[in-house]
């Protein structure tokens, strides 16, 4: 679970964002930014869903709510007086939520994700709010990660390298024997699909992992049990590099996106990203080829945190 | 199909007892034809899908079983008219088979406003202006809607499409659930051997999906649950109905001789889930209490089974589970005694939600659906039994897909009512 510290200033953060972009409540639908906003620890589930109002962020009184039956998994953070159970019932959704203090008042109502019967509910619930996209809010209340996020960004990354240590000493174990691995470090959740594919003068590997809601990764070809690191696309992550100075940097097929709790913004590839530029603060997935690095974005020029532990 | 050669090389069936293999390009098939005449029937021109259960119905794509948030970005998208193919946009291309002819369009990032033109430019291609079309849609990003993207469209909710289409299985859907079912069985019994004194959950789920892997399959749907059941109410956490906790998901704890564990987990098959439910005792068999308990969830198990039939309401088994246990609802409340699974993990019918009696007395069961039946047994201060049989409606009543592998470490006496 993460620091009350980390978990407070997160939700400050998601408080300022909302007070920027002029948003009385936000009502957030997907697992990462409910989690970011809340700290509330949840069971995981692989894929998207459709969009419900799993977290509630009210202004005006400052509180987090959160969709659960039980506080198991409640942060210091909240109160169990913060929760709502849990229905499968619109109707009986729609009550709990009338019973948010600050949500029948409130004028602007940001969500993650746009859905039809939500903005029906919605013009029930709080009849006087505009119903607006927040999905951009939330991207910058995540765009900058403090240096206790930096950390467990560094840990998920360690914990990366065990399943790709443990092949490395052993690579008739597999992808199972990976996935083993990674579970012996207490870790039982993957970002993203597991790649172990043994090549005829290397063995291209990359995992990636969720640690405590934060992502962590590595990817590379391996000879002998040594790490290739061939490419230096890592090395122009610095605050003010454009589209161009990564494409120019890059020598294979290309993707630098954020990485915090999971994938984030900004994007940017050969096909899309043209207008972003990194900042100090951003922490990146940073992929050239079989390569990929998770890379902090200083002031003092990138800092790879997916090195070997 | 490499999973089931497996099964059959490692001795737990033969050709002759495992079920028959689906006929995936009949499956998609008949699933596309079936989303398309729903269409129709609704008067809906196109579906715009961005929902992966809704995918793969349409067009047989499978996305990979990440976290949200990877898949979020790197988003299929789906784009079927009423009448001719449909077309998919892909990241990551899974190689299967292109049999329904789809247009497979270059990767799409509807979640960024710069990825939005090309999803317009490809809603364009495929079935021209919107503007005054009926166009189905599951999901609307924040880029979308900053654009307008269905400006002039009429908007109609893609679930009121693919949820009348998906309620009854075909014979190959059936048989992907069974088989995620066998996979999923048959890896269980690795990790149960590993639930020991000693073993944390995190290595016992290690267990489960190392096997799942070494068994072909990589579509695990959930962190798979080992939860340590208190025995006493009063010292577990419990819902705001009052009734234990299940399934929280957040622990890793070391387990200790005489746990009670229940255990709950899925993976896909062609995208179609498993849903596999256990009780496990730590380091022992059970005694006389616990094994009682397994007895009356046998026995409430039988009775709710024998009342699934085609023509019955969701009422009518709900009643039965309770009449079983003596008046008592033998479920966790947050929850139903009865949900179905198909591409989405719990979907419709539900039995005993907090929809209410009125909506499972107005639901008729009918040949092709599913229900996962999930009865609870709680004998506070005792002990507790908790499991999950899969049974799909026939024409005359219902055949189970579970249970291969037993209730190990309870025993099932011999020759007793319908359950495996």
């Amino acid at each position: 679970m993460n620091s009350p510290t980390l978990l407070q200033a997160r939700r400050d953060r998601v408080l300022s964002a909302m007070a920027d972009a002029d948003l009385d409540v936000l009502v957030l639908g997907r697992q990462d930014d409910a989690n970011f906003a809340s700290g509330m620890h949840r069971l995981w589930t692989a894929g998207t869903r459709p969009f419900g109002a799993g977290c509630i962020v009210v202004r005006s009184t400052g509180r987090t709510h959160v969709l659960s039956s039980w506080d198991a998994g409640l942060p210091a953070t909240m109160s169990p007086d913060d929760l709502y159970p849990s229905t499968w019932n619109p109707r009986v959704m729609a009550g709990h939520m009338s019973s948010v203090p600050g949500l029948a008042e409130a004028r602007r109502i940001g969500v993650d994700e746009v859905s039809p019967s939500f903005a029906r509910a919605a013009a029930r619930i709080a009849p006087d709010a505009e119903v607006v996209a927040a999905d951009d809010v939330m991207a910058r209340a995540r765009r900058h990660k403090s240096p206790e996020e930096i950390e467990l960004i560094r840990r998920a990354c360690a914990v990366a390298w065990a399943g790709i240590d443990a092949y490395l000493d052993e690579p008739g174990i597999g992808v199972a024997g990976v996935v083993e691995a990674i579970a012996a470090a207490g870790v039982t959740i993957p970002s993203s699909a597991p790649l172990i594919r043994p090549l005829p003068d290397h063995h291209h590997l990359d995992i990636g992992v969720m640690v405590d809601g934060y992502e962590g990764g590595v990817g590379d070809g391996f000879v002998k049990g040594t790490r290739l690191d061939r490419h230096d696309l890592w090395k122009a992550c610095a605050p003010g590099a454009t589209h161009a100075d990564l494409a120019g940097a890059a020598v294979g097929d290309w993707l630098v996106r954020g990485l915090g709790m999971g994938y984030e913004r900004p994007v940017l590839s050969g096909a899309i990203g043209h207008h972003e530029t990194l900042e100090a603060g951003m922490v990146l997935s940073v992929r050239d080829g079989e390569q990929r690095d998770v890379v902090a974005v200083t002031d003092a020029g990138p800092q790879r945190l997916s090195t070997h532990p | 199909m490499t999973a089931l050669l497996v099964l059959m090389h490692a001795g737990t069936m033969t050709a002759a007892t495992a079920p028959p293999l689906p006929d995936l390009a009949r499956l998609r098939r008949t699933r596309l034809d079936r989303l398309q005449s729903e269409m129709r029937r609704q008067e809906v021109d196109v579906a715009v899908l961005l929902h992966p259960p809704h995918i793969t119905y349409a067009t047989g794509f499978v996305p990979e079983a990440v976290d949200a948030s990877q898949l979020l970005y790197h988003r299929p998208v789906a784009i079927v008219p009423a009448e001719g193919a449909p077309r998919l946009h892909v990241h990551e291309p899974t190689g299967e088979p292109n049999d329904l002819d789809a247009i497979i369009g270059s990767a799409l990032w509807p979640e960024l406003d710069e990825g939005v033109d090309a999803l317009v430019g490809a809603i364009h291609a495929a079935v021209g202006d919107l503007d005054g079309r009926r166009v189905a849609v599951d999901a609307i990003t924040g880029a979308m809607a900053r654009a307008d993207v269905f400006a002039g469209a009429e908007l109609h909710d893609a679930t009121r499409i693919l949820g009348p289409a998906r309620l009854c299985k075909t014979e190959d859907e059936i048989a992907c659930i069974e088989h995620a079912q066998i996979i999923n069985e048959r890896a269980m019994e690795v990790a149960r051997r590993r639930c020991v004194s000693g073993a944390r959950r995190s290595e016992v789920a290690g267990a489960f999906l190392a096997e799942l892997r070494r068994l072909g399959a990589h579509h695990n749907e959930i962190d798979p649950i080992f939860q340590v059941m208190p025995r006493r109410l009063a010292d577990a956490v419990t819902t705001d109905k009052g009734a234990v906790a299940f399934p929280t998901g957040i622990e890793d704890p070391v387990f200790a001789e005489g746990d009670l564990v229940w255990v709950d987990a899925g993976h896909g098959y062609e995208g179609y889930a498993s849903d596999f439910g256990r009780t496990w005792i730590v380091g022992r068999d059970p005694d006389d209490a616990e094994q009682q308990a397994f007895l009356e969830w046998l026995h409430v198990m039988d009775e709710t089974v024998a009342a699934v039939r085609p023509g019955a309401t969701l009422g009518d088994v709900g009643r039965a589970a309770i009449a079983a246990n003596g008046g008592d609802p033998p479920w966790l409340p947050h929850f139903y005694v009865a949900h179905a699974v198909g591409l989405d993990s719990a979907e419709m019918p539900m039995v005993g939600s907090d929809l209410g009696e009125e909506f499972d007395d107005g639901f008729v069961l009918a040949e092709g659906m599913i229900l996962v039946l999930e009865p609870v047994i709680w004998h506070d201060g005792v002990a507790s039994y908790r499991a999950e049989e899969i049974v799909v409606v026939t024409d005359d009543g219902c055949r189970m897909l579970t249970g291969h592998p037993g209730y190990a470490p309870y025993e099932r006496p011999a020759a007793t009512g319908t359950t495996p």
